[in-house]
């Protein structure tokens, strides 16, 4: 509890009332101690902490729970939670604090893989010095290692010659790159430009252990990365490859029943002998042309020359759901929808307190709360139940943490939210 | 005279022994709101202050036993620059308060820690005999206890304070009238509290504990005896006389009095004040 400022420790008022009541602290008001009495009538104003947001902060405090006051600036635009900034600027953080810490594993995000992309060329450059790309998986190291102390950058020292090795390790094994495996390569390398990835990806080749290679040869990988007590050669690895997958693949019921399916409605445009004739784009767009003018042909002029017309077609090969979707008249409506575009108009209506689970007590910390358990609207119970406006303008405010209403009635606290239901939809396959 | 205090417009009672005579004489119950002290980190058992729901609040000032007080709020916080006489003498009155306070409490921390060692001091004996044998050496004559340790300090930090619950001086605080309404007391008047009040005002002259019904969805839960050791009878619902009722309603309050055991009572007052009950009760036909 409390903040600092100015090198002091304060309280706020309905903290410092809590402690009172608790008989943890003793205040004083012009050197004489006040008693709970006048403490709440001081205190406690209309303004900033009104007695029944005192009287949840106390319920909810006496229960163990970690309250705090809820600002509105800790909320997240809708400009920034499209650019999913908050999670950038955490990370970025979450790296600061990592700088002089040894390279602890951390979980790959695609935000960081996009933060790190924009890394300042400069940094990222004095790694491409040596020519070469120290593994990484994915990139998202990458930021982490330059920024690390001076031990650090003697292990990013020796990595490029590893991957050197790499590269001499793979290229004698008899393995041929098919057309597929090269765009991928080239895709690879346009991304490069943008990301200035450590890995050279035209020159990482995996030996092919798939059964179609004729033979599998495994050169001696180089000494300097074995442990010293493991001893290795070149190994003819077409025996083995044959041992691999030999079993049959058991699918369970749900599979089957995929499969199943897809072979009843799906079909694959290969099998089709006139589109395998094709050779170019061209021709594949004026044959399924020509398809469907031939299509056209075979409704009945009945039902399909008219201005409306079906909205499903025979051949479509849908599941009843899809057509159910297709027929339905009411979309369901989601509580956050249209909610940005509803005015700041609230009448007074207001989220006050951000409250975290009391067994987080020991891992909380006041800089960095992370998200809330709930967050809580104060009410008095007989106002008036709120508007389906009031109730989604405070869910979008309070974004992916649920809202709940706290009814004060004269001292007893009741605590009310409000649900989104979806209803179940049963359709037989 | 009891004294309720208003605060934010609702009614509390400070002072503890007003707090049991509103129970205990005149049978209204309110609610305990403060943190128990003994026992602060749960919501159980609640000690002061006693909040009241208007009703009950101005039951109490009509019949002539309590008076609603009000702090002014004309800044209670603000720095006075010059201080205060009566003020320094009420701090220097706290000072040697706290320093008799002090005196008091070493002085029974010594006795109490004399008596103890007393109570143990064969147990002690027992102990360094056994070390000293121990050690080998010879078991000289004990020496005779030192009457009073100098050893034994009651440091400062360790003193027992107290807390006062109630306002500590009198004479800042000024009267409400609760016949009028006002920006502290804005009940008077208005047509809900007066049916609610008339109500409440019958169902308790008739002997009932009554407390706040928002737990049923009703106005009132009306016990026979104290809460504590009945459960409520009926809950009742306060209906404007003329006021049409939808159907819905009445089944809606009929099966929860059914489903929780309780008898719904709609409750309406007369032009001339009597207050009329309706009972719903399931009959099922068979």
């Amino acid at each position: 509890m409390g903040y600092t400022e100015h090198g002091k420790q304060c309280l706020l008022p309905e903290e410092a009332l809590y402690l009172l009541e608790c008989g943890s602290i003793q205040l004083f008001y012009k050197d004489l101690p006040l008693s709970v009495q006048e403490a709440y009538e001081t205190l406690l104003s209309q303004v900033s902490m009104s007695l029944l947001k005192y009287q949840v902060f106390s319920h909810l405090k006496r229960l163990g729970y970690i309250v705090l006051r809820f600002h509105s600036s800790a909320i997240t635009t809708p400009y920034e939670r499209q650019l999913n900034l908050g999670s950038h600027y955490q990370n970025a953080k979450q790296h600061h604090h990592k700088r002089k810490r040894s390279s602890s594993p951390r979980k790959p995000k695609i935000s960081e893989e996009t933060q790190e992309c924009k890394q300042p060329p400069q940094k990222a450059g004095r790694h491409h010095e040596g020519s070469s790309h120290p593994v990484s998986d994915g990139g998202s190291v990458s930021g982490e290692k330059v920024k690390e102390s001076d031990p650090e950058a003697a292990v990013v020292e020796t990595i490029p010659s590893s991957s050197d090795a790499v590269q001499r390790y793979r290229s004698p094994s008899v393995c041929i790159r098919d057309h597929r495996e090269r765009s991928t390569m080239a895709s690879w390398e346009s991304q490069g430009n943008t990301c200035q990835s450590r890995w050279d990806f035209t020159t990482i080749i995996f030996p092919n252990m798939g059964a179609d290679c004729p033979q599998t040869l495994l050169s001696q990988p180089d000494k300097r990365f074995l442990p010293k007590n493991v001893t290795a050669w070149v190994v003819d690895a077409t025996r083995w490859r044959k041992k691999l997958n030999r079993k049959c693949e058991k699918l369970s019921h749900k599979e089957r029943e995929q499969l199943e399916w897809e072979r009843r409605y799906k079909s694959s445009i290969n099998e089709d002998k006139e589109v395998r004739q094709c050779s170019t784009w061209q021709e594949y767009k004026a044959l399924l042309e020509k398809k469907r003018q031939q299509r056209k042909k075979k409704y009945p002029a009945n039902l399909w020359q008219q201005a409306v017309t079906p909205r499903v077609k025979p051949d479509q090969g849908l599941t009843t759901a899809d057509i159910l979707q297709q027929i339905n008249v009411l979309q369901p409506s989601h509580i956050l929808d249209g909610a940005s575009q509803i005015q700041d108009d609230s009448r007074g209506m207001k989220i006050d307190f951000d409250v975290y689970p009391a067994d987080t007590a020991s891992s909380f910390k006041k800089n960095k709360p992370g998200k809330p358990f709930v967050r809580i609207c104060v009410r008095s119970f007989d106002e008036q139940i709120p508007t389906l406006r009031a109730v989604k303008q405070l869910a979008y405010q309070s974004g992916d943490v649920p809202v709940v209403f706290a009814l004060v009635d004269s001292g007893d606290i009741a605590f009310y939210s409000f649900k989104e239901f979806k209803l179940p939809v049963d359709v037989y396959p | 005279m009891i004294q309720i205090h208003i605060l934010e417009g609702k009614a509390f009672v400070w002072n503890s022994g007003d707090a049991q005579r509103i129970r205990e004489e005149h049978r209204i119950v309110g609610t305990l709101v403060g943190a128990l002290p003994r026992k602060p980190r749960q919501n159980m058992r609640l000690g002061l202050p006693l909040q009241l729901l208007p009703e009950e609040a101005r039951l109490l000032a009509e019949k002539g036993v309590a008076t609603f007080l009000k702090t002014p709020t004309s800044q209670p916080l603000a720095d006075d620059a010059g201080q205060d006489p009566s003020l320094l003498e009420a701090v220097a009155a706290y000072q040697k308060e706290q320093e008799e306070s002090y005196r008091e409490q070493v002085r029974l921390a010594g006795e109490q820690r004399q008596a103890l060692m007393g109570t143990l001091a064969e147990h002690i004996a027992q102990g360094r005999a056994k070390k000293r044998q121990q050690k080998g050496e010879e078991a000289e004559p004990p020496s005779k206890p030192a009457d009073s340790e100098p050893s034994f300090v009651f440091p400062r930090e360790a003193m027992m304070v107290q807390l006062p619950t109630e306002r500590t001086q009198r004479g800042q605080e000024e009267k409400v009238d609760w016949r009028l309404p006002s920006k502290e007391w804005p009940y008077s008047g208005q047509p809900e509290h007066e049916m609610r009040y008339h109500v409440f005002q019958n169902l308790w002259e008739r002997g009932y504990y009554i407390t706040s019904g928002s737990k049923f969805g009703g106005d009132f839960l009306v016990y026979p005896g104290d809460p504590m050791r009945f459960h409520a009878h009926y809950i009742a619902l306060c209906v404007p006389q003329d006021a049409p009722l939808s159907l819905c309603d009445i089944i809606s309050v009929g099966r929860l009095g059914t489903n929780v055991k309780k008898t719904v009572l709609l409750c309406s007052v007369d032009q001339d004040g009597t207050v009329a009950y309706t009972s719903l009760q399931w009959s099922g036909m068979q």
